[in-house]
């Protein structure tokens, strides 16, 4: 009996071993990244089922010798045997429990290092990794990871039926895990099975999924490791194996749920739960429930809702039933045989040629030209006014010409709507993109035909309407099925470098206004104080002529008049009219009068004018 | 025997998936599908979209292509135009498995990937050789009478099409076109540069056509004011004159007693001459002051 719970965990290890090796070939074959992960699960079935085949070789090794041992007491019925040390008697037994006490436990953590080391290593690969499964070799790994699920299945259930059994304790671990690697076959099948379905990120995942279980195995192992050290050592108290997973027996004997569960419920109901209909209704007809949820789920793919908006192509065996159909509820027969394909006509797409929104700058609430906000690209783009290069001598014959062209940031939206679905599904692989090429096609050959003065000034409107019309013949004459609905010229300016310069342009525009208007005012002024100033001078003219010709009249006049009184007397008058004057002449004259007796004397007289008061006491301005 | 009937029907539903899994597979209108038996191609593409029945890996495999176009776009790559300027160009491409029996024996394992490395080789080489015979201004021209882009495009696709019919690549060349074109950085900046400094001509001839407009503005205005200045004052002159001359008229009157005249002329100019701030010096001999003379408190004694 002995011999055969050995044979059957070697059974356990060559199968867990072999189907290790081939899980991990057809991996590579195709490229599965649950696969890896997959892989990972089944070497370490092996390495446990190694660990659990090992220690039943020494416990039969401890059975042998002790039964060696009685069968020698019993013949020869001397002390002296059991005066020696039990160690010196029985070495098998000996190596056992040192077998128990060092190496399962370092067996213990160097399983928790690769579990956690796996799932944490795995995680990290799958985001870097780019490559995906190799579709060609997808359905033949499907096969056959489907046959590995199954001889997995067969050998793991025969083992943890027989690990059932008294004494057999130890084959249980190596049957968990090769019965849970099933699953985990099968789980990799799924995956595989959902990219040939066209369902991308299926495998990666089922991938995912598996990490996460490599990882709850990880801290299971670490807490089993953690109680191991205060865990109550009962002398003869037969104790679980520590390299066994009750995740992976739940995992594998997902059956034994149902036991844990009638218990907990039993104690928590204080009766016997688990002995109701419902309950046993429950356990016995499982699998026809699960069945049923199959079909119920087989049922749902038989009919497909439309919402408003889409319109969907259905395919029978691949091939387009009918036109596209669109917004409600229809039958269909049930998948693989029907298949839709969902799209949106109605949605206005939209992408942007010639801008990569960036988020920083995005939030900015000002948009001007000197200031990048977004990864803009260059354009190229004519330039009317050739430009030659002077050579090194100064002059321009046979110097070499700079490229007629300039550069020219845009930011073109394009938005369209699906008008064909059909052509729109079948007639090109990468739809969006072709989009997106062929109207980047159409801008840049459009600005390599014109001036970067003329569209960055005018004709912004026709330059757009230009552009739709010919992204749209572009994409009738690949058949793409769809429509362009708008082109946009929102944002085409000079590159952030050099628009500050244009900026400039206009500011020196406005200056050389501004001047002109400040020579203008000049003039205005100047011309109307002249005018001013011509018009005060001729009427001071006017002034004075009236002036002269009125004073001659009046003093001919007065003469006339003066000449009688001075016949009268000559002497007397003159006399008189001379002091008159004298004394109106000098009234307000600083007068000096001399007495010269003195003739020898000579006067000095200081006549310089005497500074005032006021000009003394001047004050100076602060600034 | 209930449970082994459900039982039975669960393995036969899963036998029965396994087995159409196994024996029968699906060509979608998008795709065209190759049947290999033990590896060799067993019959023509199938085309046509439907179900279809094989036989299980490893004796039959299916290989299905998407006979849609597929298109990709080669690397912005820097080239010589005819006319020695470095002109960096990227072209997109539309392209169809047009035989797929002849694909797959061609790519390892009908590579889609490795057929578009193929054709980005072959279409880089022949985009190098098609620039090359083109100056810069079949490409960019301010002129779109001169603008060749359109039949550059044709020249490319033309010679890429051939290249793939020569060596049967079951490959159809749909359409092509630039993507992108542009200069190379160092190109870039002295085009930039170039457009600096053109703007700064603009800002330069803006700026000093405005400071001469002013001051042609500016001398015009005292050129006119000038003149309306000068014509004032001739007509003042003018005008003066012939106060003078009307003044002179009454002179006559004058020569009735010229000794008076003058006399009183001079005594006037006297009284005109002291109407600003003077300072006078006589001598006891002038009159009025000869009234000083002999009065006995202003006599120095000897």
């Amino acid at each position: 009996m002995e011999r055969n719970v050995q044979q059957n965990a070697l059974v356990n290890l060559v199968a867990a071993v072999m189907l290790f090796i081939a899980a991990f070939v057809v991996t590579c074959y195709v490229n599965s990244l649950a696969g890896q992960a997959g892989s990972v699960f089944l070497g370490l079935g092996g390495l446990v089922a190694f660990a659990s085949w090992f220690q039943l070789r020494l416990e039969e090794n401890e059975r042998l010798e002790k039964l060696e041992v009685e069968e020698m007491a019993r013949s020869r019925g001397e002390t002296a045997l059991f005066a020696s040390k039990e160690s010196e008697i029985f070495p098998a037994r000996r190596v056992r429990a040192q077998f128990e006490k060092f190496f399962v436990p370092g067996f213990g953590v160097l399983m928790f290092l690769l579990e956690a080391g796996g799932a944490w290593l795995l995680w990290r690969w799958m985001g870097k990794v780019t490559t995906g499964i190799v579709d060609v070799r997808a359905l033949p790994s499907l096969s056959l990871f489907a046959i590995f699920a199954l001889l997995l299945f067969l050998v793991g259930r025969f083992s943890v039926t027989i690990a059932r059994l008294e004494n057999h304790r130890l084959l249980r671990p190596g049957a968990s895990f090769l019965l849970a690697g099933a699953y985990v076959c099968a789980f990799i099948a799924l995956g595989i099975a959902g990219i040939v379905a066209k369902i991308s990120a299926a495998d990666l995942w089922a991938a995912r999924a598996l990490c996460i279980l490599l990882g709850l195995m990880a801290a299971e192992m670490l807490i089993t490791l953690l109680l191991e050290i205060y865990r109550p050592r009962v002398k003869g108290k037969i104790s679980r194996p520590l390299y066994e997973s009750r995740l992976v027996g739940i995992l594998a004997q997902p059956e034994t749920l149902f036991t844990a569960a009638a218990q907990a419920l039993d104690y928590q109901f204080g009766f016997k739960v688990s002995e109701t209909w419902f309950y046993q209704l429950l356990q016995k007809n499982l699998p026809l429930l699960l069945l049923a949820q199959l079909a119920a789920l087989s049922l749902s793919t038989c009919v497909v809702f439309v919402d408003a908006g889409e319109q969907v192509v259905l395919e029978h065996f691949g091939k387009p039933a009918g036109p596209p159909l669109t917004a409600g509820a229809h039958l269909k027969l049930p998948w693989p045989v029907d298949k839709v394909f969902r799209y949106r006509t109605e949605q206005i797409q939209t992408f942007v040629i010639g801008y990569t929104p960036d988020e920083q700058s995005e939030s900015a609430k000002v948009i001007l030209w000197s200031v990048s906000h977004a990864k803009e690209d260059n354009y190229l783009v004519g330039n009317r006014e050739p430009v030659t290069l002077q050579n090194e001598n100064g002059d321009t014959n046979g110097a070499s010409k700079a490229p007629p062209v300039s550069l020219l940031s845009v930011s073109i939206p394009v938005q369209f709507q699906i008008t064909n679905v059909l052509d729109w599904a079948y007639n090109n692989g990468d739809q969006t993109n072709l989009l997106e090429d062929l109207a980047t096609r159409a801008v840049v050959h459009f600005l390599a035909g014109v001036d970067v003065n003329e569209v960055l000034s005018s004709n912004r409107l026709e330059a757009a309407q230009t552009l739709r019309e010919r992204i749209q013949a572009a994409v009738d004459a690949t058949r793409l099925g769809a429509k362009i609905t708008f082109v946009g010229l929102q944002d085409i300016h000079p590159p952030t470098t050099v628009a500050g310069d244009y900026e400039k342009v206009v500011g020196a525009a406005q200056q050389a206004i501004a001047t002109n208007n400040y020579a203008k005012a000049y003039a205005i002024q100047t011309n109307s104080l002249a005018t001013a100033q011509a018009f005060t001078t001729t009427n001071a003219a006017v002034a004075t002529r009236l002036q002269v010709e009125t004073s001659a009249l009046a003093r001919a006049a007065l003469f006339t008049n003066q000449i009688p009184a001075f016949e009268a007397a000559p002497s007397v008058y003159k006399q008189r009219a001379y002091f008159q004057t004298f004394a109106e002449a000098t009234k307000n004259a600083r007068k000096y009068v001399l007495f010269v007796t003195n003739t020898q004397n000579v006067l000095i007289f200081n006549l310089e004018d005497k500074i005032g008061a006021d000009m003394l006491n001047l004050q100076v301005p602060n600034n | 025997m209930k449970r082994n009937l459900i039982t039975i029907i669960i393995g036969v539903v899963l036998v029965v998936i396994f087995l159409l899994l196994l024996f029968v597979f699906q060509v979608r209108q998008s795709e065209v599908a190759v049947v290999t038996t033990f590896g060799k191609p067993t019959a023509a593409p199938i085309t046509e979209p439907g179900a279809y029945f094989k036989w299980p890996w490893p004796v039959q495999k299916i290989y299905k292509f998407d006979k849609r176009v597929q298109n990709f776009e080669d690397k912005f790559s820097e080239n010589l135009t005819a006319d020695n300027n470095p002109l960096l160009t990227s072209v997109y491409v539309g392209w169809r498995i047009s035989d797929g029996g002849t694909f797959l024996r061609v790519f390892r394992d009908g590579s889609v990937s490795a057929a578009q490395q193929r054709l980005e080789g072959m279409l880089r080489s022949t985009k190098n050789a098609v620039v090359g015979r083109h100056p810069l201004a079949d490409f960019v021209n301010a002129n779109p009478q001169g603008l060749k882009f359109d039949a550059i495009e044709r020249e490319i696709q033309d010679a890429v099409q051939s290249e793939l019919s020569t060596n049967d690549y079951g490959i159809r060349l749909e359409f092509l076109g630039f993507k992108r074109i542009g200069l190379p950085p160092s190109v870039s900046d002295a085009v930039f540069e170039r457009m600096k400094s053109e703007r700064q001509l603009q800002i330069s001839t803006t700026e000093n056509t405005g400071k001469r407009d002013a001051q042609i503005i500016e001398s015009t205005a005292d050129r006119q004011a000038a003149e309306t200045l000068a014509n004032a004052n001739a007509t003042a002159i003018r005008i003066r004159a012939l106060g003078e001359a009307e003044a002179g008229s009454s002179l006559h009157e004058f020569e009735q007693n010229p000794d008076l005249a003058i006399f009183l002329w001079r005594i006037d100019a006297l009284k005109q001459s002291l109407n600003q701030k003077s300072t006078l010096i006589f001598d006891e001999r002038t009159p009025p002051f000869d009234l000083f003379r002999n009065l006995p408190t202003n006599s120095v004694s000897p």
